[in-house]
């Protein structure tokens, strides 16, 4: 198991090791897609080994998965899948176009491999100081992707992104710090004791005071990089600039790492200071978020920052649904992020396409894109109604029972709040993005090479559309055995 | 891990440095001259590493006396050399004029941002009469600080040099109260630090030749 859980971690490597090697585009896609698909098939075979079982620990801790982080595993792998397929495509259609050079081919896909690779590696740790050192080291490999294309406003996009998200980062070092501290009763001295699962197997020893700062700390530093307002603000830049390929990464991973983050903290808080105190923390976080989110996305412009928003405020709503907790809030907040996480994969990927055949990020700029690219059309149509919680797709399953939830938990303002905000979001974008797919398209040329890169192109966007939709009907026996057992661990 | 009490030599000693850094970081926000930034910086990393040895004799810590090695190392020489030769020196930089506000007002704040830290850290959380009851406060306040100074002034540059202002107040932090932490992190957060100044250095290079002048008061291109 443990080699299986290594594997994981480093299998998206493949993609850095061929483009190191000085393959082409195509070549390195590929490669990275199969090493996506590796890590995939193993983060599946872990939860199916895991099921009900002991987790994974080994290395004094510093090696840990349990069911939680195999659904993160699970997640993270599946949208690197997604965005490598997607990249065979896109990347090599800006190859041959000579918009992106050589250099900056092989810089993106080395770094994609070990953005992924990272990522996932955070996931797998049980130490929440290496967690840290995974994150910011996720955040470094990503500012490359994001001032990939070296415009002024890429690099502008990366400064922002780099400078902010390592500031939050610390900042959650900063909160991890008090988190041993408030555990100086225990005699943290091993590296044991610096791990998650025996801090909160020992939360009644922690000091309730430096706690609470801790708590506040990592919400705060963690948050920037989930992007929950006010400290979003490197968000919709990042997304915006990046590849295409890469906003998926961004939008549909880091986020969501950011998030088990939290969720770990969140843990070890509960069980000592009980709900009430995290559970306003994350409202408040999580109301702020998906007001900012819905204001913005009203400014129309480029069509990436509106899914960017959209990204921030989806971030409020799982917050939220942490915040209303109990069973049907974690069910809800866990689900929501399988579901937004390949919602907004297919979204930004499909915007690739959009941005390769119009030439342009100005949704303005975009018309006709159901006469003109069906395909494209249909499906950026359809995933858009997916992210705003349109049945039959998952979003509306999850979101229902988050407000279930709030709905469960007591008081029905904060409910019916979200649904208001749920539907406040819901004409901007709706409108953005109806606008784009529908009147007379201008002339276009296609950007891809052949019908095969075409058919690979659309590949992913089928695909995630397809899991939505069986999402939004039907949850896999195994899905929400998984669910069930994650939510234990968090308790 | 036994708390060091503030009487005690080292514990003295540690107060004395976490006092110099809280200085220093003053000092970095008062100046308006690049070269005083990186100069700023590197004396407090010095500083620091003397607090980790300090903090390595108390504890009789062979990791501790290895991290003091490596910020000098690091912190104190490698990144303040490679900061004046590959940006203040190559991009010509000198005067500081892209500030959001003046500096007597960033000192106003920054002297009430440390009586902030002083009254939220001190009472509650620490046990009175240990060397962390002083010190962490002073690290709050120069994590705060590196923050402000990072608010206040829009040259990348200078971000840049708020931002490790920050980590060496965590550091401050780290060795007083936990003093513990596993030595891979420990390692990892060094690694990280530096593959952090190097690519922002690489960022600040571009838009430099971007914008002639890498202020980010200049990024403007994104908003909403």
């Amino acid at each position: 198991m443990t080699a299986l859980a290594v594997l994981v971690a480093l299998s998206p490597l493949a993609g850095s090791a061929a483009a190191l090697a000085g393959a082409r585009a195509r070549l390195a896609a590929v490669a990275a897609a199969a090493g996506a698909a590796v890590a995939l098939g193993c983060s599946l075979a872990l939860l199916v080994m895991l099921d009900g079982r002991a987790p994974l620990f080994g290395w004094d801790g510093f090696l840990y998965v349990d069911s939680l982080g195999g659904f993160f595993l699970m997640t993270v792998a599946g949208v690197t899948l997604l965005a490598a397929v997607g990249s065979i495509g896109y990347i090599a259609a800006q190859e041959d176009s000579g918009e992106l050079g050589r250099f900056q081919v092989r810089l993106y896909f080395t770094f994609f491999g070990l953005f992924a690779s990272l990522m996932l590696a955070a996931l797998e740790t049980g130490n929440l100081g290496l967690l840290f050192v995974l994150v910011e080291a996720s955040t470094l490999a990503s500012a490359a992707l994001v001032g990939l294309e070296g415009r002024a406003r890429s690099l502008e996009a990366a400064w922002k992104y780099v400078i902010i998200s390592s500031l939050g980062v610390t900042i959650a070092l900063a909160g991890t710090l008090f988190l041993f501290y408030s555990g100086s009763a225990l005699h943290l001295g091993s590296n044991l004791g610096l791990t998650w699962p025996y801090l909160l197997a020992h939360a009644g020893a922690l000091a309730p005071q430096s706690l609470r700062l801790a708590f506040l700390l990592a919400v705060v530093g963690y948050g920037t990089k989930v992007g929950l307002a006010p400290m979003h603000t490197w968000l919709p830049d990042a997304h915006a600039e990046a590849p295409s390929p890469a906003s998926a990464m961004l939008s549909a991973a880091l986020l969501n790492v950011g998030m088990y983050a939290i969720i770990r903290f969140l843990a070890i808080t509960q069980a000592r200071l009980g709900h009430t105190y995290p559970r306003a923390v994350l409202l408040f976080f999580g109301f702020a978020s998906i007001v900012i989110g819905a204001l913005f996305m009203v400014r129309r412009g480029n069509f990436k920052r509106l899914f960017a928003y959209s990204s921030v405020e989806q971030m409020g709503i799982i917050a939220v649904a942490l915040g209303f907790g109990g069973t049907l809030g974690l069910y809800g907040a866990l689900l929501q992020m399988l579901n937004h996480a390949i919602a907004k994969a297919v979204l930004f990927l499909s915007s690739g396409d959009v941005a390769l055949r119009y030439k342009t990020r100005e949704a303005g700029e975009v018309s006709g894109l159901l006469a003109a690219v069906p395909v494209t059309g249909g499906v950026l149509l359809l995933a858009s109604f997916a992210v705003l919680g349109s049945p039959p797709f998952g979003l509306f399953l999850s979101e229902l029972t988050i407000v279930r939830a709030g709905f469960a938990g007591g008081s029905p303002v904060f409910p019916l709040l979200l649904l208001a905000l749920l539907g406040l979001a819901f004409v901007p974008f709706a409108r953005t993005t109806a606008g784009m797919v529908m009147g007379n398209p201008p002339p276009l040329a296609s950007p891809y090479r052949d019908r095969a890169a075409v058919a690979v192109t659309a590949a992913p966007w089928i695909l995630g559309l397809a899991v939505l939709l069986v999402l939004g009907l039907w949850i896999p026996a195994g899905l929400d055995t998984v669910l069930r057992h994650s939510i234990a661990v968090i308790g | 891990m036994e708390s060091l009490s503030a009487t005690s030599t080292a514990g003295v000693l540690l107060d004395l440095s976490g006092v110099l850094i809280l200085l220093l970081a003053f000092a970095c926000l008062a100046s308006k001259l690049f070269n005083r930034y990186v100069v700023y910086y590197g004396a407090q990393s010095v500083v620091l590493s003397f607090a980790a040895a300090t903090a390595a004799v108390a504890f009789h810590s062979a990791e501790l006396w290895i991290l003091a090695v490596l910020t000098l190392a690091v912190k104190g020489i490698a990144i303040p050399v490679t900061a004046r030769r590959l940006l203040v020196t190559r991009l010509a930089l000198k005067r500081d004029a892209a500030m959001s506000t003046g500096l007597s007002t960033s000192l106003i704040a920054g002297g009430a941002l440390t009586a902030f830290a002083y009254l939220v850290i001190r009472p509650a959380l620490l046990p009175h009469g240990t060397v962390a009851a002083a010190v962490v406060p002073l690290s709050t306040a120069v994590i705060l600080l590196g923050s402000l100074s990072m608010v206040v002034r829009r040259h990348t540059v200078a971000q840049l040099i708020g931002w490790l202002i920050v980590e060496n107040g965590v550091f401050l932090g780290a060795i007083t109260l936990v003093a513990t932490f596993p030595f891979i992190v420990e390692a990892g957060i060094f690694l990280d630090i530096v593959a952090g100044v190097l690519i922002m250095v690489v960022f600040v290079s571009g838009l430099t030749r971007q914008l002639a002048e890498a202020s980010a008061g200049e990024l403007r291109e994104l908003r909403g």
